[in-house]
């Protein structure tokens, strides 16, 4: 079985926006990343997972739980943790994530010291006695984390877990997600534009665009891909790619760079050599890993949609 | 989707890390009962900042205020010998209470209830009840039930003072306390079609108003405006419009009930009407059916 099956799930907003378009997918147990572009439909997504909105079309099962019907059972099984605020400003976090626990079924006593674990657990210590109101973009994302996970659930949706959080705090957040689902056994799906910072705890992703399913993959396939490798230099860019493409690469221009797809390591020394021979200056010759726009720019799903991990 | 066992490692004992769940869940039933009472304690603000206490406990102070100064007041009046009996001759009283209040309980639902519905909504906390294992009727319902009951503590806390002084100051306590019982039933049936036409308008407002100021002020319009027009129509001329309005406007329906639930007629100012008493609480039950309605309606269609 899968984790979540969706089947030609469409999305279509009042004003005729087409947030999700024929979706077809299965996501396995396991840290998976949701990928697209702001307004690809992770969100919305995400949110028919949840029971939050009914699709204009199609179906989707969580733990072979049909969303359209069984809401209610699948929720007691899933954490959300929402892309926006959704914490009250004149509340502790102990006192909001106590009463959620509480919302979410748990008897008096064990909302409290399932609190007490779960706050430690996502980092918040003496903080969590005072009004959020005052706490930081990180401390935020750290109560919404708990907030999700204190009910225990089977199934964390993380929608931009790392929205508005500084470097270090990415990296902090990003570990906790990590920690929780490979250490605890809690299927993840993490929803981000931020492919970069994805890959670094998701052993699978999936990749929409335009609400269809652009690709659905273990990162291991993604990583094998050697990308491409971005040339800048100061005049005679049209000189190189001429030659370039002569000598039978794949090149494309990007603004100031020169996009040179990475096949094998060939390419490194065919730039080199041609650079010298028309005796341009170099600038930047750098490799870029598998960018969200390489993804995209990738010939769009041929591949069959479902994958396993 | 077998979850493994968390992993211990030898060079991390001290980290308990994070521990399954295995206890009870109680269900939906306990989620609405928590929801009922956290409702009810915000509206006191218990829990939340002192700023966030300071207008139900005012409000709530002056509601009572009343029935403390005259309890009080004949109490310190009998020490002096002053042997004064609490009873309906007094001008504080049962049947006269409620009725004298009703600007002040408006004032405190116009306050209170938009820090339920419009605090959720406004902060986005909704997403995370409709994330969890309940309906959103149950939110809906358990957030409603938690502010009528806290109106009702408002409405009866003076009750029950008034009670206990006309009881206690009594040279016949016994007596005193046969003769009060009778005052129990209209007082409870009163103050509950109260709180619930208070507290159901006022929810419903702010269920449909995030913006709290604006809520606050359309509570006010709701429960003050119909009493002026009919006021204004009656002096025109036309008492079935008139009829009408004061069937629809909360303050008038209260004073009705009042007097239906109390055996007392309608004071002179209702010479036009020409309805019996119980058309007021059918008036009441029919607004608490459609305020019930149009809150389940707003949070079934609510999208975030």
């Amino acid at each position: 079985m899968s984790l979540i099956a969706t089947e030609g799930l469409t999305k279509r907003y009042p004003g005729g926006v087409t947030a999700l378009d024929g979706l077809t997918v299965q996501i396995e147990p396991g840290i998976v990343g949701l990928v697209g572009s702001n307004g690809a439909g992770k969100s919305t997504l995400l949110k028919i997972l949840l029971g939050l909105l009914e699709p204009t079309s199609g179906s989707a099962t969580i733990f072979d739980l049909p969303v359209a019907t069984r809401g209610i059972e699948i929720r007691e099984l899933v954490g959300y943790m929402p892309e926006h605020d959704c914490l009250p400003p004149d509340m502790t976090a102990t006192d909001i994530v106590s009463h959620l626990a509480l919302i979410s079924g748990l008897p008096r006593a064990a909302a409290r010291e399932r609190t007490a674990e779960v706050l430690r657990h996502v980092g918040l210590y003496e903080e969590r006695y005072r009004a959020i109101g005052g706490y930081s973009t990180g401390m935020k994302q750290r109560v919404k984390l708990a907030q999700a996970l204190v009910h225990d659930p089977r199934l964390l949706l993380l929608d931009e877990p790392t929205n508005g959080l500084d470097p270090a705090g990415r990296d902090e957040m990003l570990e906790l997600i990590r920690r929780t689902g490979t250490e605890f056994g809690i299927a993840v799906i993490v929803a981000s534009h931020l492919l970069g910072e994805i890959e670094r705890v998701c052993d699978h992703l999936v990749a929409i665009e335009g609400g269809r399913l652009l690709r659905s993959a273990p990162l291991r396939s993604f990583t094998e891909r050697t990308g491409t490798l971005a040339v800048e230099v100061e005049d005679g860019r049209e000189a190189l790619v001429a030659r370039l493409t002569a000598r039978g690469l794949r090149v494309v221009v990007d603004g100031a760079a020169v996009l040179v797809d990475l096949v094998d390591e060939a390419p490194f020394d065919i730039v080199r050599d041609t650079v010298v021979e028309l005796d341009l200056a170099l600038v930047r010759m750098e490799q870029r890993r598998h960018r969200l726009e390489d993804l995209f720019r990738d010939e769009p799903a041929a591949t069959p949609p479902a994958a396993g991990r | 989707m077998t979850a493994p066992p968390p992993v211990s490692r030898a060079g991390n004992i001290y980290d308990l890390g994070y521990r399954r769940y295995e206890g009870a869940r109680l269900g939906r039933a306990h989620a609405v009962r928590s929801l009922v009472f956290h409702s009810f304690r915000t509206t006191f603000g218990i829990g939340r900042s002192g700023r966030a206490k300071a207008a139900p406990i005012t409000f709530g102070a002056i509601a009572t205020l009343p029935a403390v100064i005259i309890v009080g007041g004949l109490t310190i009046a009998a020490r002096f010998g002053f042997d004064r009996q609490l009873d309906d001759s007094q001008l504080v009283s049962f049947n006269n209470y409620y009725s004298s209040v009703t600007a002040i309980i408006a004032l405190f639902c116009a306050a209170q209830a938009p820090e339920l519905f419009g605090r959720d909504q406004r902060h986005g906390v909704i997403a995370l009840y409709f994330a969890r294992a309940l309906r959103r009727s149950d939110y809906a319902l358990g957030r409603l039930v938690g502010f009528v009951l806290a109106t009702l503590v408002v409405l009866l806390l003076p009750m029950v003072i008034l009670f206990l002084g006309r009881v206690l100051l009594s040279t016949d306590i016994g007596g005193a306390l046969g003769a009060n019982l009778p005052n129990v039933p209209p007082v409870l049936a009163q103050g509950l079609v109260m709180a619930g036409l208070y507290g159901g308008l006022a929810m419903a407002i702010s269920a449909y108003t995030p913006r709290r100021a604006y809520a606050t002020a359309g509570i006010i319009a709701l429960f003050v405006l119909p009493g002026l027009v009919a006021g204004i129509v009656i002096r025109i001329g036309s008492s079935l419009v008139g009829t009408g309005l004061v069937l629809l406007s909360p303050n008038t329906i209260i004073d009705g009930t009042n007097a239906l639930f109390f055996g007392r007629s309608l004071g002179e100012e209702y010479f036009f009407i020409a309805v019996p008493l119980w058309a007021f609480l059918v008036a009441a039950i029919g607004e608490i059916v459609v305020v019930v309605a149009l809150i389940l309606r707003r949070f079934a269609r609510l999208t975030i």
